[in-house]
């Protein structure tokens, strides 16, 4: 796996400290690093959120460790500010970002690019193109650190990170460095004074060279790579997965003789003798990427600054539209621009195989977005929806980043309450700014939900300021004792770290009411006790108030697959398309362990995927779904 | 070919969204997506039946009343004012205790009484006072209990929601204690020719209208009194005492005087496009005795309508088991009661078609209603 060869590539490289926050594709990194932290002596933890990651990474390097911070690509907006003052006052130790970016946002709600951040952060940025390359590269980004004395990033995406590939591993350093923070030097020093991004002028300046001296070093990096002949009639500029996709277009269109691919693992600052002298094979350029128009922008600039030495270029890519400029890209789709512009045959696949295709596609029953079976959050929603009916007055929610996000992408899972979805913590951010608008008439309740996880990443601050400024909101902790969405990795209200160790748990209702807030608790699959709270609770006007519904995730390995309840439906009192229910269970609760027997049309649970939560059994009015306690042998 | 609409979006374009709701609760409990709560009537999740019972059973959506005072009435006894009339006379509990508890003569907690001792029912719903009971209406099966509720309640109690609720999970007969709304709500109920409804809507042996002309809204009514600094749960009882324009409210604290005016911009707006003041649906319909020209004598009293041959045999047993005492009512009486009716359903209609914004469009009602043609003057 990607992920795993990144890790690997710290470990040969010597890391010493990892941090980061959960995120997919990122994930896997750290829980790599984790697994060996005691073996090879490393400190990894999960961090609160990504700026913080970056933050304890820093400090690592600062007393000449080294260190890695990673995170998906949206976390690099989130430690974006820390990160303008650590490129300018330098680093010490070698120190590598990695972030994982999610094209075509698979598990992402949005199609955030972080590249962008190495050019206006004026940092190095490098980009494997296979899995050898992650580790490589993760290896020699700690030498460059260390060479230029400052943060290099190195960017990865879903189909590196998560896909899989040979590498041949290299050897594993066995030295123990001690950490030694030096701050007596001057000022002006950064290798021994304190370190800060002033003298702004000048760390500024002594950044900028840093940089240059980065481009002078991927001149002759082994990372920038010319594959094709030596005299191609067209020429791919590539970085990332896209070389792969674009070697393989080739192969597909058998257009190797032809045309000539210049892969770029260095791709900021850009090698630009390299590229002066490949650019003037040929006069067409194809730039091959994901996201957003990062290297064709740069790469266009580069030919505007040297027309004698490149010369006119016709140029393809996503700006001319020859690429679409949102979603993933793969083979076929770089087949099938480079086929239009060659003008040669491109054979997709014959009609009978999407004939087939639909045929297949025909059986496979339709499968939506949804909680899990026994998902807390569900019930969550159930009693949010009963509350915001019961009360009235059109109030909704602003949603947050969780598993619970699902709830505002598919809004018939969330029962259609949930009707903003943003970063980490903007929920309760935008509850405040809502609740502030009732001097212009908005009269409408807010709401706003978040996990745990999510709550001490960044929604502290935005509480802080809706208790400060009295915004009247209910604000929910959807309290599921993990982060569940990425993998289940410790958070600060656990009393378990990253690598297994008994740590200290900080409580989310103390937070709260610390901050000021009317706090109260309440079990989800409780379904009339919440309700009832929830309903106080938005009655009550004035300051912020905060129920935590605190039920673990179904999936949680503290569950270990136990079931609380045996729940079966009982087929004499389940009236069925008679009952009036309008098949409440099956067609509005939905759980994926509520199923409609066709033939006798009434409601059946799904044993072997019932997680025994029993929360069905509160909403059927017939009460044919019946619970029974299971009990520990 | 154009969708229909669901039963429960009718619902909500026609009576709900229309603030034509009476809060009757024929819509709740008989299906998990209708709920009331703090006197609205609440739609929880969405309902693609059409045919609905909850559509069906509104008092506030369209009714085949031919249908209906054919299958509860003598034709003979029908008259526009005040619906069905076998027998109209004064009455009160003959027991004095009951009398005491009583907003006027007691006759609905006797007539009550008398129905469960001898077994014709198990259970008498009637509305509860209890602030927390504001969702449902309360099963007495004891004198105890009925004399603990008695007395007017000027906020709606969702009756017929309670008598749904009282057969989902009791299998015994009911008496139930119905505003006109409620009570044509639970006649419709009897319309049904569905077995398994059929079967439930039996346990229903009769239905003791009230008089109304107005019901308050809990939530302006509350409002009105957080401004008077007076606790809704602090009332014991409420009254409108002859002559004098005033609401009374009995609170542990002596009496406050609310100005009748004041209160009655509480009325629920349901209210204006309500023609039914004397309970036309129910078996017997009771109210206050109490009209131009009442004598201290007859305060004390109540008015009594018997309407079906289900009240005959309850009034007959009544004076037989001497629980009521019963007199002749006079004909002034009954004079009155039918012009009071008849402005009610006047300034009713007028309401109604300034809603609708035409004579021919009466929402719920129909325009060629014999009945209502009479009143209309055409």
């Amino acid at each position: 796996m990607g992920n795993e060869a990144i890790a690997r590539g710290a470990l040969e490289a010597g890391v010493n400290v990892a941090a980061a926050y959960p995120g997919t594709p990122s994930s896997e990194v750290i829980e790599n690093l984790a697994a060996v932290a005691k073996e090879r002596n490393l400190y990894v933890e999960w961090s609160t959120n990504e700026k913080v990651a970056v933050e304890v990474a820093a400090a690592a390097s600062f007393s000449g460790l080294r260190s890695m911070c990673v995170m998906k690509q949206n976390g690099v907006n989130v430690a974006s500010d820390f990160l303008l003052h650590l490129t300018a006052s330098g680093t010490r130790g070698g120190i590598v970002l990695v972030s994982c970016e999610d094209p075509g946002a698979l598990s992402s709600v949005n199609e955030g690019e972080s590249r962008y951040f190495a050019r206006m952060l004026e940092m190095p940025l490098l980009e494997p193109a296979d899995f050898q390359e992650a580790k490589d590269l993760t290896k020699w980004a700690f030498e460059l650190s260390e060479k230029i004395h400052n943060i290099v990033m190195l960017r990865s995406v879903t189909r590196m990170s998560h896909a899989s590939g040979n590498v041949v591993c290299g050897k594993l350093p066995n030295k123990i460095p001690q950490a030694r923070f030096v701050y007596d030097g001057p000022l002006t020093d950064p290798l021994t004074g304190p370190v800060i991004s002033t003298p702004v002028g000048l760390k500024h300046k002594l950044q900028q060279e840093k940089l240059k001296t980065a481009g002078k070093l991927f001149e002759k990096s082994p990372f920038n790579k010319y594959f094709g002949p030596p005299k191609p009639q067209f020429l791919i500029v590539t970085s990332s997965a896209c070389f792969l996709y674009s070697r393989e277009a080739l192969s597909m269109l058998n257009l190797q003789k032809r045309v000539g691919i210049l892969k770029l693992g260095c791709t900021w600052p850009l090698p630009e003798k390299l590229l002066k002298k490949y650019l003037r094979l040929t006069k067409n350029i194809m730039i091959v990427e994901e996201v957003l128009p990062f290297m064709e922008e740069n790469i266009k600039v580069l030919a505007a600054s040297y027309p004698k030495e490149i010369g006119v270029k016709s140029f393809y890519g996503k700006i001319d539209g020859t690429f679409p400029s949102v979603g993933e890209l793969n083979p076929d789709v770089v087949a099938e621009a480079l086929a239009k512009i060659m003008k040669v045959k491109y054979k997709t696949l014959p009609a009978s195989y999407a004939q087939e295709l639909r045929k297949v596609a025909a059986v496979i029953p339709p499968r939506d977005q949804t909680f899990c079976p026994g998902c807390p959050h569900r019930a969550s929603f159930w009693n949010i929806n009963a509350a915001l009916k019961l009360d009235g007055r059109e109030g909704f929610v602003c949603g947050d980043i969780g598993c619970y996000a699902m709830a505002a992408l598919t809004p018939a899972i969330g029962f259609h309450t949930v009707r903003t979805l943003h970063s980490m913590g903007s929920g309760t951010g935008l509850a405040s700014g809502f609740a502030k608008l009732d001097m212009f008439g908005f009269e409408k309740p807010v709401l706003s939900v978040c996990g745990d996880s999510t709550f001490y990443h960044a929604v502290i601050p935005a509480l802080i300021n809706a208790q400060h400024n009295k915004a009247d909101i209910t604000f929910i902790v959807l309290d599921n004792a993990g982060t569940a969405m990425t993998g289940f990795q410790p958070h600060p209200g656990l009393t378990m770290s990253a690598v297994g160790e008994t740590v200290p748990a900080v409580d989310i209702g103390k937070i709260c009411a610390a901050i000021g807030a009317k706090v109260e608790v309440s079990d989800p699959f409780d379904l009339e006790t919440t309700t009832k709270k929830l309903n106080a609770l938005l009655e009550e006007k004035g300051n912020p108030k905060v129920l935590i519904l605190k039920q673990i995730c179904a999936l949680s390995p503290e569950k270990k697959g136990k079931k609380q309840y045996e729940v079966k439906v009982n087929e004499e009192l389940c009236l069925g398309e008679d009952c009036g229910c309008n098949r409440l269970c099956t067609r509005i609760f939905r759980c994926p362990a509520l199923t409609w027997d066709k033939a006798k049309k009434k409601a059946v649970v799904d044993e072997v995927i019932c997680a025994g939560c029993g929360f069905c059994a509160a909403i059927c009015p017939q009460g044919a779904i019946i619970k029974k306690e299971v009990v520990a042998s | 070919m154009a969708k229909r609409l669901s039963s429960q979006k009718l619902l909500k374009n026609n009576v709900l969204d229309a603030q034509l709701c009476t809060g009757c609760g024929a819509c709740v409990s008989l299906c998990p997506y209708q709920a009331i709560y703090n006197d609205r009537t609440v739609q929880l999740h969405y309902c693609d039946l059409t045919d609905g019972k909850c559509h069906a059973y509104c008092p506030r959506t369209p009714t085949d009343f031919e249908s209906l005072r054919e299958l509860l009435f003598d034709t003979k006894d029908l008259t526009p004012e005040i619906g069905a009339v076998k027998a109209y006379y004064l009455t009160r509990a003959a027991d004095s205790e009951i009398r005491s508890v009583a907003q006027h003569g007691g006759t609905v907690t006797a007539l009550m009484e008398l129905a469960l001792n001898e077994g014709m029912i198990d259970a008498a719903i009637v509305s509860s006072g209890n602030q927390e009971y504001l969702r449902y209406g309360t099963v007495a099966a004891d004198k105890n209990t009925l004399c603990k509720n008695a007395g007017v309640k000027f906020t709606v109690s969702p009756m017929a929601a309670a008598f749904n609720q009282f057969t989902r999970h009791e299998k015994g007969n009911a008496g139930v204690v119905a505003a006109p709304c409620q009570a044509l709500a639970l006649a419709k109920m009897k319309l049904n020719q569905d077995k398994n409804e059929a079967k439930r809507i039996n346990q229903l042996q009769f239905v003791i209208g009230l008089y109304c002309g107005w019901a308050l809204s809990a939530e302006k009514f509350s409002e009105l009194l957080a401004k008077k600094y007076i606790r809704m749960d602090a009332i014991r009882r409420m009254d409108i005492p002859a002559g004098k324009n005033i609401l009374e409210l009995h609170t542990a604290n002596g009496i406050r005087e609310i100005p009748l005016d004041e209160a009655q911009a509480c009325t629920r707006e349901a209210c204006n496009y309500c023609i039914d003041s004397t309970a036309e649906y129910a078996d017997v319909s009771v109210g206050a005795a109490r009209f131009a020209g009442t004598t201290e004598e007859q305060r004390g009293w109540n008015q009594l309508i018997v309407r079906t041959r289900k009240g005959i045999e309850l009034i007959d047993l009544a004076a037989k088991k001497g629980f009521l005492e019963i007199k002749d009512a006079p004909q002034e009486s009954l004079r009155d009661l039918k012009k009071a009716a008849l402005e009610k359903k006047k300034t009713a209609l007028a309401n109604i078609t300034r809603k609708s914004g035409s004579a021919k469009n009466l929402l719920y009602l129909d325009n060629r209603d014999v009945l209502l043609r009479r009143i209309l003057g055409v």
